[in-house]
C-alpha cells in the first residue's frame, strides 16, 4: 500500500514544484548574502545568533531554516498532508481507492507515512541544499557565532564553531524542526479527511501556525501562559545549539508537546475516515 | 451595482467567518491578558508601550499590533481575492456581464464592496479589541509610552481622555487600512487573472511574506522605502498615540501605498476590460 501511494505522489509536478521551492531558497538567500558587502553582520532568530555569514557556507542552512521554519515550511508541510486525503476525493478517486480489498486504517496509514515522508523531505531538502548552496560560495570554515542574548556590550560570549560540529549540530537541527512540524502535519492531516477541499485543509494547517504567532510570548508578553501550548512558537530553540555552554531549556518540553498534538489529531484522524461515509 | 455587490457579499457566510475569526481572537488575547498579566507592560509596534489595566482602550492597540503581521493582511487578501475569482469559480462571471453594464462598473463596484470590507476587518479587530478591553480594564484615559523619545528628563508619556482615544483609535483604523492598499490591490488583480478564488488569495498573503522577507535581507535596505509591506511602513500608525504625535512617516507611506494600488489597480482593469470570460 505505502508502494502504491508512494508512486502515485512521486509521479505528482506538485511534490516536485514543493521541494524545488524549498530548495530553491537557499539558493536565493546565498545570491542575497553575496549580493552585500564583505563583513556584513547578520542576527539570526531571537536569540539572537551574531554572525558574518559570508566567514563560512555554514551560515547559509542556518538562516534558511530559521526564515522558513515559521511560515513557508508550515505551508509545504500543510500542502503534503493536507492534500493526502482531500486530493483524492477531490478528483473523485477515494471511492475507488476504498473499493480496495483493503481496511481504511490501512489506506490512510500509508497515506500519512507518504506524506509524513515528503514533509520530512522538504525540511532535509532545505538544509541540505542550503549546507551545499553555502559552501560553494562562502566555503568550508568553521563558524564563529556571538551568543546576542547572553552577551553585554565589550563582554561578548561567542564560540567557534569547526565544520564537523556545525554539521552534526545542524542535523540535530534539522530533525528538531521536522519534529516541530509534526503538530502541523497532524492538523492539516485530519483536517484532510474531513473535507473533500484540499486547500481547506491546507489552509487550516497555514492557519494553526499564524494563531501559534498571535499567542506568541516573544512578541506579546501577555500571552505567556498559553505560550507553551501553541504548536509553533518554541520551534526557534535550535538556535541554541549553536551557542556555549549550551541551554536545552524547553526542548523536551517541545518535543512531548509535538508528540500530544500528533497522537491527538491523527487519533482523530484515523477515528472519523474509519467511520466516514464515502461520496467521492 | 455597488448596492447589489453590497447585498450579494453580506449575505455570505464567509464574510462574517472572517470578521468572527479576527473578533474572536481579538477577544481571545484581552481574556489571556486580562486574566494573567494585566500589569505587564506590552510592547506596540517598535517603540510603544502599554499597560493593559490602565485603560480599556489599550487592547485596541494591543489586538492591531497583534494582528497586523498575518491575520488582518489575511483577511483583506480573501475579501478582494474572491471579489472577482469567486464568481468566476461559481461560473456566473458571464451572467453578470451580460447585464447591460459596462464591465468598468462592475469592476469598480466589486472594489469598492471588497475595501469597504477590508476597511470593516481592520475596524471589527479594534472594535472587538475595545469592547472586550472596556468591560476587562474600565474607562480610563489612555496613556502611552514612546520608548524612543523617553529620556531621564521625561517618561515620553502621552495621557489621552477616553474620547479622545476613540477618536485616535478611528484614525489608526484608517491608517492601518491605508498600509494594507497594496496587498488588497495586488490580490484584486490577481482575482481578475484567474478562476481559482484560492490562488488570488494565496498571492496576496505571498506579496506581503515576499515583500517582508526583502525588508530584512541586510544587503537589500536601498530598497525598503518602496517595498509595499515593510517593518516601518506598519509601524507608522503608532505616531497618532505618541505625544507630539508623530506624522513624519505617513507622506511616504500614503506615496508608496498609493502607488501600488494606482498600478495595480489600473492593470487589473486592463486586464479584465479585455479578459475573455469563459466561466
Amino acid at each position: 500500500m505505502i508502494g502504491v501511494e508512494w508512486t502515485k505522489q512521486f509521479r505528482r509536478t506538485r511534490t516536485y514544484a514543493t521541494l524545488g521551492i524549498v530548495a530553491g531558497f537557499p539558493l536565493v538567500l546565498s545570491v542575497a548574502l553575496a549580493a552585500t558587502g564583505s563583513g556584513q553582520v547578520e542576527y539570526v532568530g531571537d536569540v539572537p545568533l551574531v554572525m558574518v555569514p559570508r566567514t563560512s557556507g555554514f551560515s547559509v542552512p542556518i538562516i534558511a531554516l530559521a526564515s522558513t521554519m515559521k511560515f513557508f515550511l508550515p505551508l509545504a508541510v500543510s500542502l503534503f498532508a493536507g492534500e493526502a486525503v482531500a486530493g483524492e476525493a477531490g478528483w473523485g478517486s477515494l471511492r475507488y481507492v476504498l473499493a480496495r480489498p483493503v481496511s481504511r486504517t490501512r489506506v490512510l496509514w500509508s497515506k500519512a507515512s507518504v506524506a509524513a515522508l515528503l514533509s520530512g523531505a522538504a525540511v532535509a531538502t532545505l538544509a541540505v541544499a542550503g549546507v551545499v548552496v553555502g559552501i560553494l560560495c562562502f566555503g568550508w570554515h568553521p563558524l564563529y557565532v556571538i551568543d546576542g542574548g547572553a552577551s553585554s556590550p565589550g563582554h561578548p560570549v561567542a564560540a567557534t564553531l569547526s565544520p564537523a560540529v556545525l554539521l552534526g549540530e545542524l542535523g540535530l537541527s534539522t530533525l528538531y524542526v521536522t519534529a516541530g512540524m509534526a503538530s502541523i502535519f497532524a492538523v492539516a492531516f485530519f483536517l484532510s479527511t474531513t473535507t473533500r477541499r484540499p486547500l481547506v485543509a491546507v489552509a487550516g494547517g497555514v492557519g494553526l501556525t499564524i494563531i501559534s504567532r498571535v499567542f506568541n510570548a516573544d512578541y506579546l508578553p501577555g500571552v505567556s501562559v498559553v505560550n507553551n501550548y501553541m504548536p509553533n512558537n518554541d520551534i526557534d530553540l535550535w538556535n541554541h545549539l549553536f551557542v556555549r555552554p549550551l541551554p536545552t531549556e524547553g526542548i523536551p518540553h517541545f518535543l512531548i508537546l509535538q508528540a500530544v498534538y500528533f497522537v491527538v489529531f491523527m487519533g482523530l484522524a484515523q477515528w472519523w475516515f474509519t467511520r466516514k461515509d464515502i461520496l467521492d | 451595482m455597488i448596492t447589489v455587490e453590497l447585498i450579494k457579499q453580506i449575505r455570505r457566510p464567509r464574510a462574517w467567518i472572517v470578521f468572527g475569526v479576527l473578533a474572536g481572537v481579538a477577544v481571545i488575547v484581552t481574556l489571556i491578558i486580562g486574566l494573567t498579566s494585566a500589569s505587564t507592560p506590552e510592547r506596540i509596534g517598535n517603540w510603544g508601550s502599554v499597560v493593559p489595566n490602565s485603560s480599556g482602550f489599550t487592547m485596541g492597540l494591543i489586538g492591531l499590533n497583534a494582528l497586523l503581521l498575518f491575520l488582518i493582511p489575511l483577511a483583506v487578501a480573501i475579501f478582494a481575492g474572491e471579489s472577482v475569482a469567486g464568481e468566476a469559480g461559481w461560473g456566473t462571471l458571464r451572467y453578470l456581464l451580460a447585464r447591460p453594464v459596462s464591465r468598468e462598473r462592475i469592476l469598480t463596484s466589486k472594489a469598492v464592496v471588497a475595501a469597504l470590507f477590508s476597511l470593516a476587518a481592520v475596524a471589527v479587530v479594534v472594535v472587538a479589541g475595545v469592547l472586550s478591553g472596556l468591560v476587562a480594564f474600565g474607562w480610563h484615559p489612555l496613556s502611552v509610552l514612546d520608548l524612543q523619545h523617553a529620556t531621564a528628563f521625561s517618561t515620553g508619556q502621552s495621557t489621552v481622555s477616553p474620547v479622545a482615544a476613540l477618536g485616535r483609535l478611528g484614525l489608526a483604523v484608517v491608517v492601518v487600512s491605508g498600509t494594507m492598499l497594496s496587498t488588497f490591490a495586488f490580490a484584486f488583480f490577481c482575482s481578475t487573472l484567474t478562476d481559482r478564488a484560492f490562488s488570488a488569495v494565496a498571492g496576496g498573503v505571498l506579496f506581503g511574506l515576499v515583500s517582508r522577507s526583502l525588508d530584512n535581507i541586510p544587503g537589500l535596505h536601498t530598497l525598503t522605502p518602496w517595498l509595499p509591506l515593510t517593518d516601518k511602513g506598519t509601524d507608522v500608525w503608532n505616531g497618532i498615540f505618541f505625544r507630539p504625535t508623530d506624522w513624519s512617516g505617513l507622506p511616504h507611506l500614503a506615496l508608496v501605498q498609493g502607488l501600488y494600488a494606482a498600478v495595480l489597480l489600473s492593470i487589473a482593469a486592463v486586464v479584465f476590460h479585455r479578459r475573455d470570460v469563459l466561466s
